[in-house]
């Protein structure tokens, strides 16, 4: 088990640079999630960790040992791949042993080893099988059980899951969760699902375009994005974003855009007037109330759609041009073309400022 | 059925008996003595005779050129496959800004006309002394097979998944390692169809043979050849005779190679 520190690391391919100065301190037993849309980065800054790219800058340490020039055999990490990249050829014991032997394992301890980690991950009947008679959700299994039986400083999931059925996707999840558990090993997980890394991770790192957007738990990247594109990137739906400009009143800002106004408490925003701001609202803040004649902190509008979700529905109507989805509670959905008014908590309410795009909620005192 | 399906069969089986019956008539008449062959009205009952395998395999200079047949196609073929299989791996795996020009190097080596290296290669192996020995035609031939085993080499490589190979790396495999036994191993299927025709083409190789070879390295082709001017009648018999023993060996390796692909890809449960 091991830290891992990545500093200052830079990554180019000849002219183009895809991650730059990127820093991270990965604490021994942590579960860390990279996250972010396709390209970001992510993948490249785990195979680099790996030793399966040359780091450009910077230094990567892994237990305290510079590993920049080190195979991935001598960094003790081990990875599973999204694709599984199982050996065809091999059945799943070999595939499974295949690393002990290179480390001139004992035999009667690589079949020990072996057996345990397959009965682990309840792939004992496979064992004489080869991969391709294996369904997906088993072959990751294999792939995963090849990685333990090293027994890895750290593990490394480069997308383990998306090559899965939904069905299977979650039972998995739940199942590197357990993994994780029980082994407590240092892991780097990389998905593009923000489902998986909120549930998954002590820590996500959300990236964009090679460089970290923001690093925190997954409750606080939920409860304050510290961009306009964290805040867009995780959560289901997707936050409702709202030009306004803001105007003081004395004891409160006034949040005013086309058709709506927000009040809301100074302790809350970090923001001077006339300072032009994007307002996001998540979906499940808004709920429906009676009338909007006059009133603040209000979205109304004509409903367009009702997506019914089993529990909730996700109702979509238009403010001033702009999209608006609210998640109600499915027994007091409003029908397709009602006017309906959904009240807003103030203290619900996120803003970014619309030049920089950072949030400018206050930190908390 | 419909007119057009039936149009398509009658092609198919049209195509079909042009490219078999060629190869069913020597077989056939192999086997026949030559007043059967000769008859107006071809025959397809006769009195069979062994006559003219028993000829051909009489000869001193059958089995001689059999010899050297299977020592030079076999000796290319198998340095082509151990110089030509890391080679092509190596571009597969490791590009560089070289690569392109290799493999265009490796393809033009088999579009150049026989014709036109074989006068060249006949005087330089005549100066090195090496005229008319199997030395020279294993020598000349790897060239031949070593492109043949890189330019289908090249791909059958890069097919196989670079995950598998980065897998085979974290598991601790060095590069040769994995070579040996990831690329290697998966990429066999493709790589024995490789060989196979590198095999096939040196074999039935004429041209190169008939300048480089005189008679202690003449290879059965060449031999084959010669036994048209036997004398004032074409003897048609031991022609077809030989065709059918000179079409054995690489039907054989072909059985044999495809008998272990399909053993080596067999589930060993059940």
């Amino acid at each position: 088990m091991a830290n891992i520190v990545c500093s200052h690391i830079d990554k180019a391919y000849g002219a183009i640079t895809v991650i730059k100065d990127f820093n991270l301190e990965i604490a021994d037993h942590e579960f860390v999630v990279f996250l972010g849309p396709s390209g970001c980065g992510k993948s490249t800054l785990l195979r680099m960790i790996a030793g399966l790219e040359e780091i450009s800058g910077g230094e990567v340490s892994i237990a305290g040992r510079t590993v920049n020039d080190l195979e991935p055999r001598d960094r003790g990490v081990a990875m599973v791949f999204q694709n599984y990249a199982l050996y065809p050829h091999m059945t799943i014991y070999d595939n499974i042993a295949f690393g002990l032997k290179r480390m001139k394992v004992e035999k009667a301890e690589i079949d020990n080893r072996v057996r345990a980690v397959a009965g682990t991950l309840g792939l004992e009947p496979y064992l004489a099988r080869k991969p391709t008679e294996l369904s997906g959700g088993q072959q990751q299994r294999v792939a995963i059980a090849r990685a333990m039986i090293k027994t890895p400083r750290v593990f490394l999931f480069d997308e383990p899951l998306s090559n899965l059925d939904a069905k299977l996707r979650n039972h998995m999840r739940v199942e590197i969760a357990r993994l994780h558990q029980s082994l407590k090993t240092t892991t780097i997980y990389v998905t593009h699902d923000q489902l998986e890394a909120m549930t998954l991770a002590d820590r996500i790192v959300l990236m964009k375009g090679g460089a970290i957007e923001q690093a925190g738990t997954p409750t606080e990247i939920y409860q304050r994005p510290r961009t306009l594109f964290v805040a867009g990137f995780i959560g289901t739906p997707n936050m409702n974003f709202l030009d306004v400009t803001a105007r003081n009143d004395g004891e409160a800002w006034l949040l005013e855009g086309d058709g709506l106004r927000f009040r809301v408490g100074r302790e809350r925003f970090d923001i001077r007037e006339g300072q032009a701001l994007t307002l996001g609202v998540r979906p499940s803040s808004l709920s429906i109330s009676g009338n909007a004649e006059g009133r603040e902190n209000i979205l109304s509008g004509l409903i367009d759609l009702v997506e019914f979700h089993g529990d909730n529905a996700l109702v979509s109507f238009r403010v001033g041009g702009v999209e608006i989805g609210a998640l109600v509670p499915a027994s007091n959905r409003p029908k397709t073309g009602m006017t309906v008014a959904f009240s807003v908590p103030a203290e619900s309410l996120h803003a970014f400022d619309r030049a920089t795009g950072l949030s400018v909620l206050r930190d908390r005192p | 059925m419909t007119v057009s399906r039936i149009l398509g069969k009658t092609v198919l089986y049209l195509a079909a008996f042009s490219a078999v019956f060629p190869m069913v008539w020597t077989a056939i008449n192999a086997f026949k003595n030559r007043v059967d062959i000769v008859t107006p009205t071809p025959l397809f009952i006769f009195t069979p005779t062994l006559d003219n395998f028993a000829y051909v395999l009489g000869r001193e200079s059958v089995a001689a050129g059999l010899v050297n047949s299977l020592l030079a196609a076999g000796g290319s073929v198998l340095i082509g496959a151990l110089l030509g299989l890391p080679a092509a791996y190596a571009i597969a795996r490791y590009p560089n800004r070289w690569s392109a020009d290799i493999q265009f190097f490796v393809l033009s080596l088999r579009f150049l006309p026989p014709v036109a290296v074989a006068i060249p290669l006949m005087v330089i192996w005549l100066d090195l002394g090496f005229y008319d020995t199997l030395t020279a035609l294993i020598a000349t031939y790897t060239l031949l097979t070593l492109a043949t085993v890189i330019w289908l080499g090249v791909p059958a490589f890069a097919r196989v998944p670079k995950e598998v190979e980065e897998a085979a790396r974290v598991d601790g495999y060095g590069p040769y390692a994995v070579f040996l036994l990831i690329a290697l191993p998966i990429a066999m299927r493709s790589l024995i169809g490789a060989v196979a025709f590198a095999f096939v083409l040196v074999w039935n190789e004429f041209l190169i043979a008939l300048m480089l070879t005189t008679s202690d390295a003449k290879t059965l082709p060449i031999v084959a050849s010669e036994l048209t001017q036997l004398g004032r009648d074409v003897p048609w018999g031991i022609l077809n005779a030989s065709v059918v023993l000179l079409s054995i060996p690489p039907l054989l390796l072909i059985g044999i190679l495809s008998g272990l692909l399909n053993n080596a890809f067999r589930r060993k449960s059940n």
